[in-house]
């Protein structure tokens, strides 16, 4: 599991490579939590490069979104491979937190 | 390196030479300095012993053999009683192999010879040193795992403490469950509730994450659940209620996927609504099988206020539901493959009608064949409604 971090003005955009479960779930929350500055406006996750996420890693997600959404900064999702997709349909989590087919796609919506 | 008034490491010289003492403070006065040694003196085994009382935190002794009142092989029969979390050093003189063997043999780390060459001392020290560092390191870490394991024993007991272990007997079906916890413990249950009328509600769940925290977060959806399921009738009510009870106090972003359905075997209705868990499998006397829909549900815990739909499907004589956990689906084997839903589907494809138990059995079994020596990361849990022959 590896996070990549870009900012874009005020977009952060983080890229997560391979597989998150519950032996690297607390790693994957302190990258991302640490690259999310004070000054961010928006963040998209890109999980374009993720192989597998586990409930540990939604739970991860979650996290993330509910301290964004207490501080009014949006979160977005991108670039989901069909198995990724399908955890988060059959999780509900695609109901709460905004999904973009591409990276294009979220950063035009954050912008 | 240490604060100003404690020294990194503090070392004991035993010796009945009053000189020693003054040469040590000349010889080591960078390191006294720099705060790295810093040196307690006795003069006999029966002084040292009370400065190591005294001094609990002596890291090394550095002891002459012969002395009065008490001399250095006895000392160092008696150093562990007072603190054996130190290394002892024993000064000798050059050649005498006998008494050098005993203080080895008696515990001590090292030994130097007389007249002491202070480079060779400060080498043998550094090494010392080393090792206590090692030594102390590897028993933090030890203490650090007995820690996580016996928190881990907690979690497994809270988990295995809920599972049913008795079905209902109900005319018209047959229910069981059955659950292999992964070591690292997740957080898998399920439930069997008797309801009014003969019905009967049927829970299978999945907490997000594992150890205690975890535990604890499932024996309170447990708990609540089963509260909700007895005084309300629609399954998405159920988790509705569930849900809201437990985004009341959820700071850690928890959840819980479940799948909670209501069978009545006078009618074969399955009611049932779905929180964000893999759906459960209906496999027909014929080998055929598919997975019932997903009610647009979403795991509970997430945020409060959610809807919960709900479905219903009547069953046939002969049917067999199977609720599992992705633990099953997600299973992988030594290559890295998963073992997937259609392992699962072809377990029946030849059309045998297993009984409730035969069938959760034959499917952990299966599992637990394919992952061979690969460890297994997630509980695996199945619970199985066979519906009866016509």
């Amino acid at each position: 599991m590896n996070v990549q971090v870009e900012n874009h003005d005020k977009v952060l955009v983080a890229k997560v490579e391979g597989r998150v479960d519950s032996s690297n779930s607390q790693d994957f929350e302190r990258q991302l939590q640490g690259a999310i500055g004070e000054d961010v406006k928006a963040v998209v996750i890109d999980l374009g490069q993720l192989a597998y996420i586990s409930s540990a890693g939604l739970r991860v997600v979650l996290l993330v979104a509910k301290t964004l959404g207490q501080r009014n900064v949006s979160i977005s999702l991108c670039a989901l491979s069909d198995p990724v997709q399908s955890v988060f349909e059959i999780s509900g989590f695609n109901r709460i937190i905004q999904i973009y087919d591409s990276q294009a796609d979220a950063l035009a919506a954050a912008g | 390196m240490g604060d100003r008034d404690r020294p990194d490491y503090k070392i004991l010289v035993v010796d009945d030479e009053p000189d020693l003492e003054r040469l040590v403070r000349q010889r080591m006065r960078r390191h006294i300095r720099k705060g790295k040694y810093g040196f307690e003196f006795a003069g006999n085994g029966v002084e040292a012993l009370e400065v190591l009382t005294e001094n609990k935190d002596i890291d090394i002794v550095l002891s002459d053999i012969n002395m009065p009142k008490m001399d250095g092989l006895t000392l160092l029969q008696q150093i562990p009683e007072v603190n054996s979390d130190l290394r002892s050093v024993i000064v000798s003189a050059y050649g005498d192999m006998e008494n050098i063997r005993t203080a080895m043999n008696r515990g001590a780390f090292d030994f130097v010879t007389k007249p002491i060459d202070f480079t060779d001392l400060e080498v043998t020290i550094e090494r010392t040193l080393r090792h206590l560092d090692e030594w102390r390191a590897a028993l933090a870490s030890r203490d650090k795992l007995v820690a996580i394991q016996n928190e881990l024993d907690v979690a497994t007991k809270i988990q295995q403490s809920i599972l049913p272990d008795k079905f209902p007997h109900v005319d018209g079906c047959e229910v069981y469950g059955c659950m292999h916890a992964a070591r690292n413990v997740g957080g898998d249950f399920f439930d069997v509730i008797n309801l009014e009328a003969g019905r009967i509600g049927l829970a299978v769940a999945d907490v997000s994450d594992k150890g205690v925290p975890a535990a604890l977060f499932m024996m309170s959806s447990r708990t609540l659940l089963k509260g909700a399921a007895v005084g309300v009738e629609d399954p998405g009510a159920v988790l509705r209620e569930v849900n809201d009870l437990l985004n009341e106090t959820n700071d850690a972003a928890m959840f819980v996927t479940v799948f909670y359905g209501v069978y009545d075997p006078s009618t074969r209705m399955l009611t049932f609504s779905n929180g964000g868990h893999n759906p459960p499998l209906v496999v027909h006397p014929d080998g055929s099988s598919e997975e019932l829909e997903l009610t647009g549900g979403l795991a509970l815990g997430a945020i409060p206020g959610f809807e919960y739909g709900q479905a219903s499907v009547r069953l046939s004589p002969g049917d067999l539901v199977v609720f599992f956990t992705d633990g099953v689906t997600e299973a992988i084997n030594v290559s890295n493959e998963e073992f997937g839903l259609e392992s699962l589907q072809g377990l029946f494809a030849d059309g045998r009608t297993p009984t409730a138990r035969e069938a959760a059995e034959m499917i952990l079994q299966a599992v637990q064949d394919f992952a061979g020596e690969a460890p297994q990361f997630d509980d695996l849990t199945c619970m199985t409604l066979r519906v009866a022959d016509e």
